[in-house]
């Protein structure tokens, strides 16, 4: 186990490589969501870069108000990365920093605490469990259409409200078609193993995502197992600067998906995504682990990249209105862009909108609401006018962080418009069209 | 550090979240994208309003301090460094359209605009901006409007100044003027001009209305592939004499296509190519299979290994994303580097080029070309790592070389890029002391005290002297 | 006095002629007016004599017509530089050879010289498409009043070096300097040239005008013209590539506007513009209105009104929205012709327009002002004048 000492020089090492690919043309400025509002170049990728040079080079203590507020600000979105021309891997350059100013300077009680939470097991349960309860009483539906206005959600508002939108989604208009003459079948030949990955949020508060993960990956040919001894994926770790629990989360989904023996491990939270489909560059530093997670990364798929490449199958009709929000982890950090659309393109019926600025952040960033509940709240609701300028019935997304936030916010403006999970969507078009092989389930 | 006394003022004027005053967080501001020059600014305000870049013009010349605009700190000749400890007035929160007149084909801007945004909310009415600089989807308006930008299509449709037609200026005693306005006619001088281009030293343009165009309905990009440089710039001496008029005409050199194919915007050029001629016609779909034939023919006769035409919009973003993100590219290869942005006559293009490989030969650089050929307007990017300080040397004296190249066959220091603090220096190189001293009365008009981005654009020793409206021995009686 | 030529306009009581043959001489004339406080008119070939400069009586008139050589042209450069004095028919004459031209077509154009169209900076119709006069001046090489000379700018299509002074100079009307050199850029000729007349009334050409001038189809000039020898008229110009000027030409016949009177193609259509821009010459009285396309019916309506009164016609560039009148000989009293001047200029300001004078007699000048209202541009055009004519030797004020 290496020295808070020895990680903080390696982690300098890097940054100095990394950072000397910015040629400070400022191309990712108005791709960056907190510069867009603030203005102010240290809120931007090129301003916080340069504060990471900056104390590279000596010239700034990682303590220091600066870089601890600008870094902390970032909503780690990685929105810069594909704009940038010398390729500068900015999400990585800020888990460093993060973990260098963390290390400066402790992070705030509510912050370490709720990483604790989500990467501790034996707390973890209990604390889901509770929301479960909670949101099971339906007080928190009842207190965000009291407390719905126009004010930015932030604070324990904003808590309530992503509670309460976690909550299933009411019925859909439409109804059951029945089952077809023939339900479409995929060849049974070499059927792709898949393992789900369960996550902690997502197996929490989001149980039948995961059961519709299942149900549609089988609609479409492929062979689900089930993967013990999975945990949480460390993705808010590593962005919060944790890199070491974060590496040994790593360490343990490793060895579970190893032993499962999986073609793919099919994610539904593209934030737990992202951070699987880094595992390569996390443990990099350890010689005997390094190969194996580069091929674990290289078998992590968003569940809509393995829809899309069977086509998917088509279901039944869901004639609704939907508009698409692109979460940061799955379009900027892990560059899917396409597939999500194929999806919602094969569902009949539905009308998809384009949502304006779907490829900004929604101000959720894991833990971010709770770190920087002003500017968190101004991004969100930034959002959710833009989803009800649409018009669309519903919003559809891909990671239960942006479910939650966009959610809350839209729950918060008492607009009724339910949000989504790409697959349960694509799942309520399967009951219809009756391709799980009864009409009600 | 600022006096306290200033610091007050400005918090009441721009608000406590539109002053940083904390040295740390000024730390970001020290360049712009040329971060050769790094110096400190004493404060950093965010103004909102016109009203509010007033207040703290005037806050901030009353106690003598200089005074620094700037846009999204996307320059490349150091406009945006503050010297002495000058305040920066920043325009990022100054982003609001305020009117799109699609019936004059015009916009009303705040300066903080982003240029490519502008095209977008233009696009709604079948209208756009034409002048495209490579930053343009980063670099503000106002920015446009101090560096009188161009851009790869400037050959056929012209530069920042053709489509700026009215200006609210403040200028350093924190007064406003309106220069222009509700159109292309205005009466007296064209201040509005003059006003373009003036780096910072004029004034802080706080409202900007620019003409638009109506998009063409079609586009047609082809690529030439070359094997020697030389070819591609007969290329476009052949192409433009020929009495074609492309909407840009564009060349990537050997290293910069290899730099460009190996970032994350590859855009399918041959590595093992020495140059890439990007062509581009706009117009009725009717014409352009007729131009871009010839254009074709033109590159097969002066030597074009292939002729490539992008067959939809998808290839033809593609090519050009390539061209525009070379510069962010090259970091790819180097940790630093110089861009030199010297014009010269178009047909003098072959020999300049191979004067520019001889220069960096004989200095042992690397230089990579990626320019606006068909206006002659170069952009050769010197490579070099500023922690080797024999090679900065090197540098300076190689681009000043290159430099005095271009001027003696009949060319400008700069194109587009503006003077700056990088190139003030050089501004003897195409102006005597008459023209110079002319420039620094002019400055004097609009900033008597020296007050908006001192240290920059004209050289201090050739300052103007007393009285010098008149030569010496002659008065008007 | 000075070695330069020296000789009298029209009878002996009128102001003396000089004829600098270079720029040094240029600026012995401007030094010596300076030491002897003579005032001074630059002209070209006197053509715009009535564009600026001294509203009363004038000492000496510093003609261009020697300094009128082709100093640098390289066709594939598509630049030139020639001396102010050089004709703008001359110079058509050498860039036709080569495919090429100067799409100004300002005003006056066929008679008067490259430093008069610079001076004057006045633009014609092309300018939608062209760009305006300033927009195609390269560099120039001045004297200033003040007796220096300065060669501003390059004879590059691009250049950023230091502040733009040709823009100052570009439209100045001679108060600043005595432009003696100038680089301009320029175009290839256009393959096609194609105008398409309108006739009808005149609400129906200024309505037809503007749909023709919102239409996103590339057409290169909109001009109406009225009360003239052709009635009420409506010009449209094409101008490219011949594959693209029948389509245009297709389109606007099939689907835009009623059917056209006439279509008059190559050279009979450039020379039907060169006689708009001939219009004003001759005339010793012309105003131009000026405010946004979308008033162009206002405006026009403004022209008409004055022309009524000063017995005149009127043009338009309708995509400028720039209505020109031409006074008859007769126009009246200076009195009566000064008060008409006057509320045609108030009205056109009040609705946010603009008026200005492109040839008036200096009598008229004097009363009226060349461009009128400039409250806001804070005394800046003032100290610029003074600071390179500072004993006003070429005009008392700023135009």
């Amino acid at each position: 186990m290496s020295t808070p000492a020895h990680a903080l020089a390696s982690a300098v090492r890097k940054q100095e490589q990394g950072l000397l690919n910015c040629v400070h043309c400022g191309f990712c400025l108005p791709a960056c969501p907190t510069y867009r509002r603030l203005g102010d170049e240290a809120d931007s990728p090129r301003g916080r870069l340069y504060l990471m040079q900056a104390v590279v080079e000596g010239r700034l203590d990682p303590g220091a108000e600066a870089f601890q507020t600008h870094i902390g600000r970032c909503l780690g979105c990685r929105a810069c990365e594909p704009v940038c021309p010398s390729g500068v891997e900015y999400g990585h350059l800020l888990e460093l920093a993060r973990q260098v100013g963390g290390n400066a300077r402790r992070p705030p009680f509510l912050a370490r605490m709720l990483l604790r939470v989500f990467g501790t097991a034996w707390l973890a349960r209990p604390a889901m469990f509770a929301g479960r309860a909670m949101r099971a009483t339906g007080l928190p539906t009842l207190l965000t259409r009291i407390l719905a206005g126009r004010r930015p959600p932030k604070g324990a508002r904003l808590a309530v409200a992503m509670l309460a939108a976690s909550a299933p989604p009411p019925p859909l208009p439409g109804r059951t078609e029945g089952r077809p003459a023939t339900v479409p079948q995929r060849e049974t030949g070499d059927k792709p193993t898949v393992g789900v990955l369960a996550g902690c949020v997502q197996a929490g508060l989001f149980g039948r995502v995961n059961q519709a993960t299942v149900r549609v990956l089988q609609a479409n040919g492929y062979r689900v197992v089930s993967v013990p001894n999975q945990g949480c994926c460390g993705a808010l770790h590593a962005h919060g600067g944790d890199l070491e629990t974060a590496r040994s989360l790593a360490r343990r989904n490793l060895e579970a998906f190893e032993a499962a023996g999986v073609d793919f491990v099919a994610m539904n939270a593209s934030g737990c995504g992202a951070a699987m489909a880094d595992y390569g560059s996390l443990l990099a530093d350890d010689e005997e682990l390094a190969p194996r997670a580069r091929a674990l990364a290289g078998k992590i798929r968003d569940i809509s990249q393995l829809l899309a490449e069977r086509g998917p199958v088509p279901g039944g009709t869901v004639p609704l209105k939907v508009t698409y929000d692109a979460p940061c982890h799955l379009l900027h950090a892990q560059g899917v862009a396409e597939p999500p659309a194929r999806v919602l393109d094969s569902i009949p019926g539905l009308e998809v909108v384009p949502l304006p600025g779907a490829a900004e952040c929604c101000g959720g960033a894991g833990i971010y609401g709770l770190t920087n509940p002003r500017l968190g709240g101004w991004i969100g609701s930034d959002k959710v006018q833009s989803v009800l300028g649409t018009g669309a019935a519903a919003l559809i997304t891909g990671n239960p962080g942006c479910m939650m936030q966009i959610g809350a916010g839209l729950a918060l403006t008492g607009a009724g418009i339910p949000v989504l999970h790409l697959v349960e969507l694509l799942d309520e078009s399967y009951r219809r069209g009756g391709l799980y092989g009864e009409v009600d389930r | 550090m600022v006096p306290v006394t200033l610091a007050k003022s400005l918090v009441e004027i721009c608000g406590r979240d539109g002053v940083i005053l904390d040295e740390e967080r000024l730390l970001v501001y020290e360049s712009d994208a040329l971060t050769a020059y790094r110096h400190r600014p004493g404060a950093v305000v965010l103004p909102r309003s016109t009203d509010q870049v007033q207040g703290a013009v005037r806050a901030i010349a009353e106690h003598g301090l200089p005074i620094v605009p700037r846009g999204a700190g996307t320059g490349l000749s150091g406009g945006a460094v503050a010297l002495d400890g000058a305040v920066v007035i920043g325009t990022a929160r100054m982003n609001r359209i305020l009117d799109i007149d699609a019936p004059n084909r015009r916009a009303v801007l705040q300066p903080g605009v982003i240029n490519a945004e502008l095209s977008v909310a233009a696009g709604a009415h079948g209208l756009y901006y034409a002048p495209d600089p490579s930053s343009q989807t980063a670099c503000t308006i106002g920015g446009n409007v101090a560096e009188n930008s161009g851009g790869p299509h400037c050959l056929k449709y012209g530069v920042t100044s053709r489509y700026v037609t009215g200006l609210a200026v403040v200028l350093a005693d924190g007064s406003m003027v309106r220069l222009g306005g509700q159109g292309r006619e205005s009466p007296g001088y064209d201040l509005v001009g003059l006003f373009v281009g003036s780096e910072g030293c004029f004034g802080i343009a706080t409202e900007i209305e620019v003409g638009l165009l109506p998009v063409p309905e079609g586009v047609c990009t082809l690529l030439g592939i070359f094997d020697r440089i030389d070819d591609a710039g007969q290329a476009v001496s052949d192409i433009v004499g020929a009495g074609l008029l492309p909407a840009a005409l564009e060349i990537i050199d050997g290293p910069t296509i290899r730099a460009v194919e190996d970032s994350v915007f590859a855009a399918g050029y041959p590595i093992d190519a020495e140059a890439a001629l990007v062509i581009e016609f706009d117009g009725m779909e009717a014409g352009l299979e007729h131009d871009a034939e010839r254009a074709a023919a033109l590159c097969a006769l002066a030597g074009a290994r292939e002729v490539r035409t992008a067959r939809d919009e998808d290839e033809r973003m593609a090519l050009w994303k390539g061209r525009k993100k070379a510069f962010g590219a090259m970091g790819r290869i180097a940790p630093d580097l110089l861009v030199q942005d010297a014009t010269v006559p178009r047909t003098t293009l072959p020999s300049i080029l191979r004067g520019i490989s001889d220069i960096g030969q004989r200095y042992d650089l690397v230089v990579a070309n990626v320019f606006h050929a068909g206006d002659g307007n170069l952009h050769p990017n010197i490579l070099f790592d500023r922690r080797d300080e024999h090679e900065l040397e090197r540098v300076e004296r190689a681009s000043k070389e290159i430099m005095q190249l271009c001027v003696d066959s009949g060319g400008t220091i700069t194109g587009e890029h503006g003077v700056g603090l990088d190139k003030k220096h050089h501004m003897d190189l195409i102006y005597g002391p008459d023209e110079l001293d002319a420039m620094w009365q002019v400055r004097r008009v609009f900033d008597p005290g020296g007050v908006m981005n001192p240290g920059k654009v004209l050289p201090e020793d050739t300052g103007p002297a007393e009285g010098a409206g008149l030569p010496e021995g002659i008065g008007g009686d | 006095m000075i070695d330069a030529g020296v000789a009298r306009a029209g009878d002996a009581e009128g102001p003396a002629v000089v004829y600098p043959a270079s720029v040094e001489e240029a600026a012995e004339v401007i030094r010596a007016a300076n030491r002897t406080g003579t005032r001074l008119i630059p002209a070209g070939l006197g053509s715009w004599l009535g564009a600026g400069g001294w509203t009363g009586p004038a000492d000496v008139i510093v003609s261009c017509e020697r300094l009128n050589a082709v100093q640098h042209y390289e066709p594939a450069d598509l630049t030139m530089t020639a001396g102010a004095g050089l004709g703008m028919a001359e110079l058509d004459d050498v860039l036709r050879p080569n495919g090429q031209w100067l799409p100004v077509d300002a005003p006056g154009v066929g008679a008067g010289t490259v430093g008069g169209m610079v001076a004057c900076g006045v633009s014609g119709a092309l300018q939608g498409r062209y760009g305006a006069v300033r927009d195609n001046v390269l560099g120039v090489d001045v004297v200033t009043g003040a007796g220096r000379v300065l060669r501003i700018g390059g004879r590059v299509v691009k250049n950023v070096a230091g502040y733009d002074l040709v823009r100052l100079f570009t439209g100045s009307r001679g108060s600043l300097g005595i432009i003696t050199s100038v680089s301009v850029r320029l175009f290839p000729r256009p393959e096609a040239d194609v105008t398409l007349c309108y006739g009808g009334g005149t609400t129906e050409i200024v309505a037809l005008a503007r749909t023709m001038c919102t239409s996103p189809l590339p057409i290169a000039a909109v001009e109406v013209e009225a009360g003239g020898e052709n009635g009420e008229t409506v010009m449209v110009r094409l101008l490219g590539s011949v594959g693209e000027v029948e389509e245009v030409l297709s389109r606007l016949v099939d689907s835009v506007g009623p059917k056209p009177r006439a279509i008059v193609r190559g050279d009979e259509s450039a020379a039907l513009h060169r006689d708009r821009g001939a219009w004003e010459e001759g005339s010793a009285l012309v105003v131009r209105l000026a405010a946004l396309p979308d008033r162009l019916a206002d405006t026009f309506g403004r022209g008409a009104a004055l022309a009524g009164a000063l017995g005149g016609e009127i043009a338009a560039d309708a995509m400028s929205g720039v209505v020109r009148v031409k006074a008859s000989p007769d126009a009246g009293r200076d009195g009566d012709v000064v008060r008409e001047l006057s509320r045609a200029r108030e009205e056109m300001e009040a609705a946010g327009g603009t008026m200005t004078l492109s040839q008036a007699r200096g009598e008229v000048a004097a009363r009226v002002g060349w461009t009128g209202g400039r409250g806001s541009d804070g005394g800046l055009g003032t100290r610029i004048k003074e600071l390179f004519d500072p004993a006003s030797i070429l005009a008392a004020r700023c135009p």
